[in-house]
């Protein structure tokens, strides 16, 4: 009697234990990245973050952190003094993108071979915390590409775990556990070892598709991705869906994407205005002047986070691809989702942000529009 | 005898009279639901027994009318059945962007019910063989006592561009409270939901 009373009070503590142990998983920070980049030799400039959460947000903790998780990990970051100068002299503004001028005079003046532009999504600080944020590695030099890019998006009740114990209510945990997990990631791909991410879940598949049989698997294409047309309430909406395509199209091997700094650059200066989405005449423009085979637009009509422990962010958008060759369309769906598609109980499988879902639903576009 | 002849005559009578209101009624059945069946392909599709389809390769969607209380319906609505005629590989749907350029350079002023000559002019500035046109007339919650679910409702036309005849023209709701919502609540299907559903049933009818 008295060793079965035993036995039951050693499991009972063993699983509140495990319990414990789950629910602390989440609290602590994402481990650094010391050490991966080392002999990288990559001399980067750090843009100041670029604010489309439209709520404030401490940006410059932010980069501050951002370049001492980079040097951390090995990589030489340029000084403050210099990437300041540069700047004013150059007089660069904009911080979304580089374009070929600013691209050049980076690596010719400063020496700089790569420059880490980021954009903060999303910055909720009411309880439950939330934040989305993308990032991206742009070369240098006459010809720069995307040499790196990842996004991510974390809510402070992802995985509460046991009794809430793993429940982030510090935005300021959050948003460490956000930057370390992109330098990670950066740090992966450079290493290469980044593992390749595994197949798309089915409930974020387009609710409608076609794709023409013009568009092939094995052939090498360049892209542009355009800024989506914005039918949403949220403001920038269609640029996050721009990020978002650009993101994913950058992981495949056939794929040579254009950065936005480079669009954006030629969409101003042959004054293109994009009157509710792309007609043939622009397209044609962005083909001959960015010599590109493939343009990537569309439309959101829905980009909703929420507040608070209740609610479900919502995301629905339609995409293109229009083909150079062909000068038609070869790929449009319709995609829309609630973050608790497919979730039954205990909200497990539950997404909360806009961000994490909206990445999900374009990676299952891309995958389905290229392979 | 006279009486038996008597009774016989009232029995055939009898039967004649049975038989007659028997045949009565059943053409009366028959009519009623010959008049059921015939009311719906009568008033919710209409094809021009002339047009050939085939010849159609084209389309430009115009922006729908929108007489719904959400903004944005129309071109939500209008962007999900370009998607699923072009899904469709039958005909090639001008994008958004290309029909705006034609519409603005053809001077349209109400998109959404242009005249003859002005589908004319935007058909022949992007090149299509036919437009169609759009009134979305329900789109969203609709409430009965304590049931409320999503409700659509969208009526279309396909409009020939070189003569400027109506070829084609269907309606199509889908939603609304079922008698299940009635009496077990619910809400109904996702507003996304029963769209799809609508613009695939308004686009069986064009291919029917």
């Amino acid at each position: 009697m008295t060793s079965s009373i035993n036995s039951l009070c050693k499991v009972l503590a063993l699983v509140v234990a495990l319990a414990v142990l789950a629910g602390c998983a989440d609290l602590r920070v994402a481990g650094t990245s010391e050490g991966i980049l080392k002999g990288k030799d990559l001399r980067v400039a750090v843009f100041p973050i670029e604010n489309m959460s439209m709520s404030p947000a401490p940006l410059k903790e932010m980069r501050e952190s951002i370049i001492k998780k980079l040097e951390e990990a090995g990589l030489s970051v340029i000084d403050e003094k210099s990437l300041e100068d540069f700047m004013a002299e150059r007089r660069v503004r904009y911080v979304g993108g580089i374009d070929e001028e600013t691209a050049k005079a980076f690596k010719k003046e400063i020496g700089v071979d790569a420059v880490l532009i980021t954009e903060l999504e999303l910055y909720n600080v009411t309880t439950p915390p939330r934040i989305s944020m993308v990032s991206r590695l742009v070369s240098t030099g006459p010809s720069p590409r995307v040499l790196w890019m990842d996004g991510t998006g974390l809510s402070g009740d992802d995985s509460p775990g046991f009794l809430e114990l793993g429940l982030i209510e510090s935005p300021a945990v959050l948003r460490e556990n956000a930057l370390q997990t992109l330098i990670n990631s950066l740090a992966a791909t450079l290493s290469h070892t980044g593992k390749s991410p595994g197949s798309f879940s089915k409930r974020f598949r387009p609710k409608v598709s076609y794709r023409s049989p013009e568009l092939s698997a094995s052939e090498k294409y360049s892209v542009a991705v355009l800024p989506f047309y914005n039918r949403s309430q949220r403001r920038y909406a269609g640029d996050m869906m721009q990020l978002m395509f650009m993101d994913y199209l950058t992981k495949f091997k056939n794929l040579d994407v254009k950065d936005i700094g480079l669009i954006r650059q030629k969409l101003l200066q042959y004054r293109v205005i994009l009157e509710q989405g792309l007609s043939l005449t622009n397209a044609d423009v962005i083909f001959n002047t960015l010599n590109v085979d493939l343009i990537v637009a569309g439309y959101v009509f829905d980009y909703e986070d929420y507040q608070g422990p209740l609610g479900v962010p919502r995301v629905d958008f339609s995409a293109l691809i229009f083909d150079r060759k062909s000068k038609e369309i070869v790929w449009s769906s319709n995609s829309y989702n609630e973050g608790s598609d497919g979730v039954f109980f205990f909200d497990s499988g539950k997404i909360n942000t806009a961000f994490s879902l909206s990445s999900e639903m374009t990676r299952a576009v891309t995958e389905m529009a290229i392979k | 005898m006279i009486n038996y002849i008597i009774a016989k005559v009232k029995t055939i009578q009898r039967v004649v009279v049975k038989t007659s209101l028997t045949r009565i009624l059943s053409i009366i059945v028959v009519a009623c639901l010959a008049s059921c069946a015939s009311v719906k392909g009568a008033t919710d599709v209409y094809k021009d027994p002339n047009m050939d389809f085939g010849a159609i390769k084209t389309v430009a969607v115009l922006p729908f009318t929108n007489l719904t209380r959400d903004q944005s319906a129309a071109e939500r609505v209008r962007d999900v059945f370009m998607n699923l005629l072009q899904a469709t590989g039958a005909v090639y749907v001008i994008p958004t962007g290309e029909v705006t350029r034609g519409i603005l350079r053809s001077g349209t002023t109400t998109p959404a019910t242009p005249t003859t000559e002005e589908i004319k002019k935007i058909a022949g500035a992007i090149s299509a063989n036919a437009v169609i046109l759009g009134v979305l007339k329900e789109y969203g919650e609709v409430r009965s006592g304590n049931s409320s679910s999503n409700v659509i409702s969208l009526s279309l036309q396909m409009i020939e561009t070189e003569t400027g005849r109506v070829v084609w023209s269907a309606s199509a709701t889908e939603g609304g409270i079922s008698f299940w919502d009635r009496l077990f609540g619910g809400g109904g299907k996702p507003m996304n939901d029963i769209t799809v559903k609508a613009a695939n049933d308004l686009i069986d009818k064009l291919f029917m």
